[in-house]
């Protein structure tokens, strides 16, 4: 990770410290951010390769932020969140944020999902699009619409197909129900058929995965939405 | 002084006073009518019953009425009287004197009644409001306690990188302190009636799958047994699904806590008429007969447990009212040979519940 810059916005002195230790070094550089506003001026000032972001900011609401910030540019925002505000999450990641830590979190989670952003924000566009990929002995060929483990073709429904590509192009990120749905259908109903979703990716878990009931690839982030493994 | 003390001084006061003024008119009693002496003693009566007690007013009214025939009603000095209409004025009297006293009596009853309403009114509202502050400082206190916990948390845990096996129990401690917050947070709004419940159709296999994900780390290796056959038609429930996780996850952990660490913890859905129905099923000791319901009140402890198993006994308390507040329960059944089983009830669903018409390939 040489020679990257990472802006953290939280205007809690401790928690910029906490940040700054568990992902300075090794190349990175992490500027901070006290305020909102100061934030997004070292946002344009600085462009960062990734962005940590605080929920908790006293000055601007941070949806404002990541949808200012998002405005402008692509980079990577990571949200911190206190716990218990689901509907606040979904409200960021909707807004643009491509993940979030929930507090109180471990150093090692936090530099997990930072170095996973920063991976694929620096790999293709578009995840899968340049050729097959392979995933714990899951083969997916998006181009050529061929599903194979261990050798065995596996058969997937139209939809299930449209759910596969939207989950592994955007590997890694967590997806909301409403961005999946949008992905999938085209546009987002909202009500009664997003039920549906739940349902299918249930039946593309069976398929897909070793253990439905233990996915290790479509993993659920519970009141937000679906998260695909980031590809290796 | 006491407040038999008291009485005694004054009923002494009041019976003195009619003797003085029995005596006053007996001095003058060629001068006074029957119904001066009457008006007289009714004053006493009243005064009596006004500032004393019911009783005092009474007693006072039958010494006036002794006194009036005894010393003013002809012939004097005997209680006999020899004109006979003079028995309806006494007797008038007495009655006069009796209803004054009650009526008195009965409106110092009312007042002080209205004056206790008023009081326990201003008590009530009083509660309600230390409750509502009591609720909003507790969601206060719990938001403002994640940002340090968050830097203990990272510094105990870059800490216990360095080796140092103290800071693994700081990191620990820290986790903990963190769901006795949440926990506590949990509750407060549940009193306070704020919990918002969103139901959507969801997998049984989801639900469970995100709760194995959940407990992954904390439960150290024991082994977890799903009974859930992938080749049957997927199980569905209304519910919302992060409420309902917790509740998984609550079970999960308190099966971890009290079962022997080698023991296997099963869990087991199915749907059941209306109901899909969760269980989960541990090796422990089980809960005696008559802590069945008990267990599912805040902060209970089990009598004999171990002295700390790193909870505050709220998480039962609480799950059953998640389970509640989305149409659901929570139970608990013994389990046949040894042990705990909850059943977690939850409204089951069907898919044409899903969509109203809409088939998922073409809706949009």
């Amino acid at each position: 990770m040489a020679d990257t810059t990472i802006l953290v916005i939280d205007d809690e002195p401790q928690i910029r410290r906490v940040v700054r230790n568990a992902l300075e070094g090794d190349g990175v550089r992490v500027v901070e951010a006290a305020t909102g506003r100061e934030g997004i001026d070292r946002a344009a000032a600085e462009r960062p390769d990734l962005v940590v972001l605080d929920l908790g900011l006293a000055d601007v609401a941070g949806a404002s932020v990541c949808a200012e910030i998002r405005g402008w540019s692509s980079v990577p925002i990571v949200v911190l969140s206190a716990r218990h505000s689901e509907h606040e999450k979904v409200a960021l990641l909707d807004a643009g944020a491509d993940d979030y830590v929930t507090k109180p979190f471990s150093t090692a989670e936090l530099r997990a999902r930072v170095r996973a952003q920063l991976r694929r924000s620096r790999a293709a566009p578009s995840p899968g699009a340049g050729g097959p990929v392979e995933l714990d002995g899951l083969r997916v060929d998006l181009a050529r619409r061929v599903l194979s483990r261990d050798g065995g073709e596996i058969h997937l429904t139209p939809t299930e197909w449209d759910l596969l590509r939207a989950f592994v192009s955007n590997a890694g990120r967590t997806l909301t129900h409403d961005q999946i749905f949008r992905a999938v259908w085209g546009r987002a109903t909202g009500g009664d058929p997003q039920a549906y979703l739940r349902v299918h990716v249930a039946n593309l878990r069976r398929k897909i995965e070793r253990d439905a009931v233990r996915p290790t690839l479509i993993v659920t982030e519970p009141g937000v939405g679906y998260r695909f493994r980031a590809l290796d | 002084m006491d407040g038999r003390a008291r009485g005694l001084v004054r009923w002494s006061a009041w019976l003195a006073a009619a003797a003085a003024l029995t005596a006053a008119m007996a001095a003058v009693r060629g001068d006074l009518e029957k119904v001066h002496v009457a008006l007289a003693y009714l004053l006493l009566v009243l005064a009596a019953s006004a500032l004393g007690t019911r009783a005092l007013g009474f007693a006072v009214a039958v010494v006036a009425f002794l006194g009036f025939n005894f010393f003013f009603l002809p012939p004097y000095q005997t209680f006999g009287l020899s004109d006979h209409r003079d028995w309806l004025v006494l007797f008038t009297f007495l009655a006069v004197a009796a209803v004054a006293t009650q009526l008195l009596h009965r409106a110092r009853h009312h007042a002080a009644q209205a004056q206790r309403l008023s009081v326990e009114a201003g008590r009530a509202q009083a509660l309600r409001e230390a409750d509502r502050l009591k609720d909003a400082l507790l969601a206060s206190v719990s938001h403002d306690l994640r940002t340090p916990l968050t830097t203990i948390k990272a510094l105990a845990h870059d800490l216990g990188e360095t080796g140092d096996e103290r800071a693994v129990v700081i990191e620990e401690e820290a986790d903990r302190l963190n769901r006795l917050v949440a926990g506590l947070l949990d509750l407060s709004r549940l009193n306070a009636g704020e919990l918002r419940v969103t139901p959507e159709i969801v997998a049984a296999e989801d639900l469970v799958g995100a709760a194995l994900q959940r407990v992954q780390g904390p439960m150290g290796g024991r082994e977890i047994r799903v009974e859930l056959h992938p080749s049957e038609p997927i199980l569905l429930g209304r519910m919302d699904f992060v409420q309902s996780l917790r509740v998984l996850v609550n079970l999960l952990e308190n099966a971890q806590k009290y079962a022997p660490p080698a023991t296997p913890i099963d869990i087991s859905v199915e749907r059941d008429g209306g109901r899909l129905v969760f269980r989960v099923a541990d090796h422990g000791p089980g809960v005696a007969e008559d802590e069945r319901e008990r267990i599912f009140q805040p902060f209970y402890r089990q009598p004999h447990g171990e002295a700390d198993v790193g909870g505050a006994g709220l998480g039962l308390a609480i799950s059953r009212r998640l389970a509640e507040a989305q149409g659901g329960s929570l139970a608990y059944e013994p389990r046949p040979g040894g042990g705990s089983v909850f059943v977690f009830a939850l409204p089951a669903a069907d898919l044409h519940d899903a969509g109203a018409g809409a088939s998922p390939g073409a809706g949009g």
